[in-house]
């Protein structure tokens, strides 16, 4: 789930800070500049794991700053392709299920990747599971809609279930140059710069409660 | 900025775990620190330094993840680093690969359903090893059930960290139980939404 990514940078300490020892300034800064914050093609950065070189203070012209180049380890959150995760139901609609861990919430289970037969159901708003239903005439939802209430395995938000990553997308949300016409597409959906999407479509997979006992709940 | 090497290891949600849980009791330590010299003091006769103010974004990816880690469905708080070198160890000789062995260690898999999940073609590779695999997931859990009774800092909860930074009468009668996320002290802001907040109790 989390990686180690090794990057190179120049950080900016500020006069104020030239009392406090110089790698404590930097991890201060470096963790100001990479918490919480998503790098492309490397992932969600956590926080600087250590600091391995450092070099000596250069001043530029026009400031007061004192420019380090400084290589570091920083912790990111980046789960490989076919990882299992546990993960928490944020939010169902008619397209998926959205996941989350907390610290992190775009993960994504789309429709195709729910085990079969799935329906949602508006009322609950939640996903439910059929595992009885073998009949693939009858897999359509109006059907399973119908089906009786005991039978079915709902997925209710903040149930912890057990996710495999199938794929990770990372969007460039950098505003691109001005467009000439005034219509630009650019600002209407703000989309997350690193989406994950998972499937929980295999046997032992979803709600933890289905398998244990090591039994299929069928 | 230029990322040398995206990928130059693969850690171990134990790991960190421990690694922000250490941050965390650091960042306390020195904010306890701080709050006293202020106290003592008065106002500044030094300005803060920069590196004092909390950032936020740490904070939070800090204290999320945390909660995460610690989570009652997860294994990570019943680990311990000699367990999992242990397990690890043990693992060296099944022809597993690298990230099998990481999930293995993360999920901690104790019934063979997790375990098919985990490792591929389970039944063509290693059927007979399956139950020795999940027994020895057993005992690096247990081991640690001794380990982690020392010293294990405590996960600080965000109502303490803020009351610390608020000024308050340096008393540290805290309901410390972590269930209260509202001070008793609000700030202004504060105070008007609990007014305003009518949902439900």
């Amino acid at each position: 789930m989390f990686q180690l990514a090794i990057i190179k940078d120049t950080i900016p300490l500020l006069p104020a800070t030239f009392s406090v020892p110089a790698e404590k300034a930097l991890t201060y800064e470096l963790n100001k500049k990479y918490a919480n914050r998503i790098l492309h093609d490397v992932g969600l950065c956590i926080c600087v794991f250590d600091i391995i070189q450092a070099g000596e203070g250069k001043v530029r012209y026009g400031d007061g700053c004192l420019w380090h180049k400084v290589n570091f380890r920083l912790v990111v959150f980046r789960p490989f392709k076919s990882e299992v995760l546990l993960a928490r139901v944020k939010s169902s609609d008619n397209t998926g299920i959205r996941l989350t861990l907390g610290f992190f919430d775009d993960i994504h289970v789309l429709e195709g990747n729910l085990p079969w037969p799935s329906a949602f159901d508006p009322n609950e708003r939640a996903w439910f599971w059929l595992p009885k239903e073998t009949d693939s005439e009858k897999a359509q939802w109006e059907d399973l809609l119908d089906s009786p209430l005991v039978e079915r395995q709902y997925l209710f938000q903040s149930d912890v279930v057990r996710v495999r990553v199938t794929t990770e997308k990372f969007y460039d949300v950098e505003p691109g140059p001005p467009k000439a016409n005034a219509a630009a597409p650019g600002a209407d959906e703000r989309r997350s710069p690193y989406v994950v999407t998972c499937s929980i479509a295999e046997q032992g997979l979803g709600l933890r409660e289905w398998w244990t006992g090591g039994t299929e709940e069928a | 900025m230029e990322v040398v090497n995206a990928r130059a290891a693969l850690l171990s949600n134990y790991e960190v775990l421990q690694l922000l849980k250490e941050h965390e009791a650091e960042q306390l330590a020195h904010a306890k620190a701080a709050f006293a010299v202020k106290k003592e003091h008065g106002t500044d006769l030094n300005a803060a330094l920069p590196t004092d103010e909390v950032i936020e974004n740490l904070r939070t990816v800090e204290f999320e993840a945390i909660e995460y880690l610690s989570a009652p469905f997860q294994p990570t708080a019943q680990q311990s680093a000699e367990g999992i070198s242990k397990l690890v160890r043990s693992l060296a000789p099944e022809s597993l690969t690298k990230a099998e062995k990481l999930q293995i260690a993360n999920l901690a898999p104790t019934e063979p359903i997790e375990l098919y999940v985990i490792v591929e073609e389970l039944e063509e590779r290693m059927l007979d090893k399956m139950d020795d695999i999940l027994q020895r997931v057993k005992d690096s859990l247990d081991d640690s059930a001794n380990a982690n009774a020392d010293g294990a800092p405590r996960v600080v909860t965000e109502a303490e960290l803020a009351a610390l930074a608020m000024d308050i009468d340096g008393d540290n009668g805290w309901d410390k139980d972590g269930n209260d996320d509202e001070p008793e002290y609000v700030d202004d802001e504060g105070a008007f939404e609990g007014d305003l907040d009518l949902d439900d109790d």
